[in-house]
């Protein structure tokens, strides 16, 4: 089944393009001799990022008090590891362009992408012990081996919805994908991101997402990622009733300190009241509905 | 002979003309529960529940609430150069389509024992899941409500429109409904099912006579 899921990514390696600038400030940022000045040099390489790194880094997303107008002062405020998180997670929509599919239209598979990440930065904020903005691009990245699958096995993948809707209990899509096809669509999407040497912490809550208790370095992140997740859809459908959409597995709250009591209404309200300034942010337009 | 109490052996016989509705025990309501498929409609005087998937298209639930009989519809109104204006034409095709789907599931209520005085009603789906496209389920809304309306049947309770599909489990003995919004994940393949139904009934119009009580 390894070897299935790892060919199954081989084969996506010319549909998925990383930012060039992404890969250079991901070497940058674990080679220990690399200086700020280095980073803010690769970033200013390319104009289009630089643009929105700027954007976002004088949005209120994060707030900074005073005018971020240089990119070496945005490189030294936000961080270097930040910076390439924020590479990654301003060009998304373009990386995966090219694994366009007819099961579900770009704009409500990150729509709900967007959900996740930004639920899973503000559980990140109240939980603590953990860096709140990457666990935002892991939430935004937590479904990409959904891309992956709708674009390589279209007729299993239709299968697996169509099973889903058949049944009158909504079968999770990762349970009746492993009846369909024998693995998942995080599996997949863990596989992806090994491949492409993302990061080891978002590697852990793509592949975990589901599954939390097998996250072995990152298990706060993988927790925060699954949680926000059910949020996710909770913002989706408009509900405050945990009943309506997929159950969050206990072990999520005993693994982050979070009170289900306390957070679901907060975050689940502030989600949706963020979502329309971030797609605009992160995609550059407003999502179609 | 000892009474098997496996859940296959509860699954009593379907009312006259609903044989080939798939009907199979369900573990979460602990009941035989029966799928409908765009177009389909099922009335049953047992313990069970019936479900189905709504994007656009929509389901009335209709039920005496003194014996518990009823059961439940699936349908939308064709989208014909004329159906624009379904009400304005009053007889038009569409309508008509709307019409027999409707006097179907309330006439077979009547004919297992239903009255009419004690009927209750309630009605489900009618989203826009795709976006930019026209809102036909608001034409199908507004088709129900006012089929209902004329019929003098009151709406007890309805989750209808909106942008989500929507998961509709219906239990006409007690009247209780599970209404769970789906993901957008779903959209796509719940619209191609529901352009295929709408394909067939384009092709094979309803004839206008239906048997009135």
């Amino acid at each position: 089944m390894k070897t299935d899921i790892i060919e199954l990514v081989r084969g996506v390696g010319d549909l998925v393009t990383l930012p060039d600038v992404f890969i250079r400030i991901n070497q940058m940022v674990e080679d220990p001799n690399s200086t700020i000045d280095d980073i803010s040099k690769a970033v200013s390489q390319d104009p289009a990022f630089t643009v929105r790194l700027l954007r976002v880094a004088n949005s209120p997303f994060y707030g900074f008090s005073s005018a971020i107008d240089t990119v070496s002062k945005a490189v030294s405020i936000i961080g270097t590891s930040q910076i390439r998180n924020l590479a990654l997670s301003t060009a998304v929509a373009t990386s995966f362009s090219g694994l366009s599919n007819k099961l579900v239209s770009m704009d409500n598979f990150w729509r709900h992408s967007l959900y996740c990440g930004l639920a899973a930065r503000k559980l990140a904020k109240m939980a603590g012990k953990c860096d709140a903005e990457a666990v935002f691009t892991a939430g935004l990245l937590h479904d990409i081996g959904e891309l992956v699958i709708f674009n390589r096995l279209p007729e299993l993948a239709k299968e697996t919805l169509l099973l889903v809707l058949d049944g009158a209990d909504e079968l999770p899509v990762f349970r009746a994908e492993q009846q369909t096809m024998g693995f998942d669509h995080a599996q997949v999407g863990g596989e992806l991101a090994r491949q492409w040497k993302l990061p080891p912490m978002l590697e852990e809550c793509i592949a975990y997402h589901h599954d939390i208790l097998a996250a072995k370095r990152y298990p706060r992140e993988a927790a925060l990622v699954h949680i926000a997740n059910i949020l996710a859809l909770m913002a989706e459908v408009q509900t405050l009733d945990p009943g309506d959409v997929a159950p969050i597995e206990s072990a999520a709250w005993e693994i982050t300190g979070l009170l289900e009591a306390e957070v679901i209404a907060t975050v689940v309200g502030e989600t949706r009241a963020d979502i329309a300034e971030a797609e605009m942010l992160f995609f550059g337009k407003a999502f179609s509905r | 002979m000892a009474i098997l109490l496996t859940p296959p052996a509860r699954l009593s016989l379907a009312l006259p003309g609903f044989e080939n509705i798939k009907r199979s025990w369900n573990s979460t309501y602990e009941t035989v529960a029966a799928r409908l498929l765009p177009g389909e409609y099922f009335v049953t005087m047992h313990d069970e529940a019936v479900y189905t998937t709504l994007g656009s298209c929509i389901s009335a639930c209709i039920r005496d609430r003194v014996t518990g009989i009823g059961g439940m519809n699936h349908f939308m109104l064709p989208i014909s150069a004329s159906s624009d204006s379904w009400k304005a034409a009053g007889n038009s095709a569409s309508a008509r389509y709307g019409n027999f789907a409707m006097e179907h599931l309330i006439n077979n209520i009547l004919k297992n024992g239903g009255k009419r005085q004690n009927l209750e009603a309630k009605i489900f789906g009618g989203g826009r899941i795709i976006a930019n496209m026209t809102d036909v389920g608001m034409r199908n809304i507004a088709f129900a409500r006012d089929y209902l309306e004329t019929e003098g049947l009151k709406i007890s309770s309805e989750d209808v429109g909106d942008t989500f599909p929507r998961l509709v489990v219906y239990f006409p003995a007690t009247g209780k409904v599970k209404v769970k919004r789906l993901r957008s994940l779903h959209n796509n393949v719940i619209a191609e099912q529901e352009t295929m139904y709408l394909n067939t009934i384009e092709e094979k119009p309803v004839s206008g006579d239906i048997e009135l009580f």
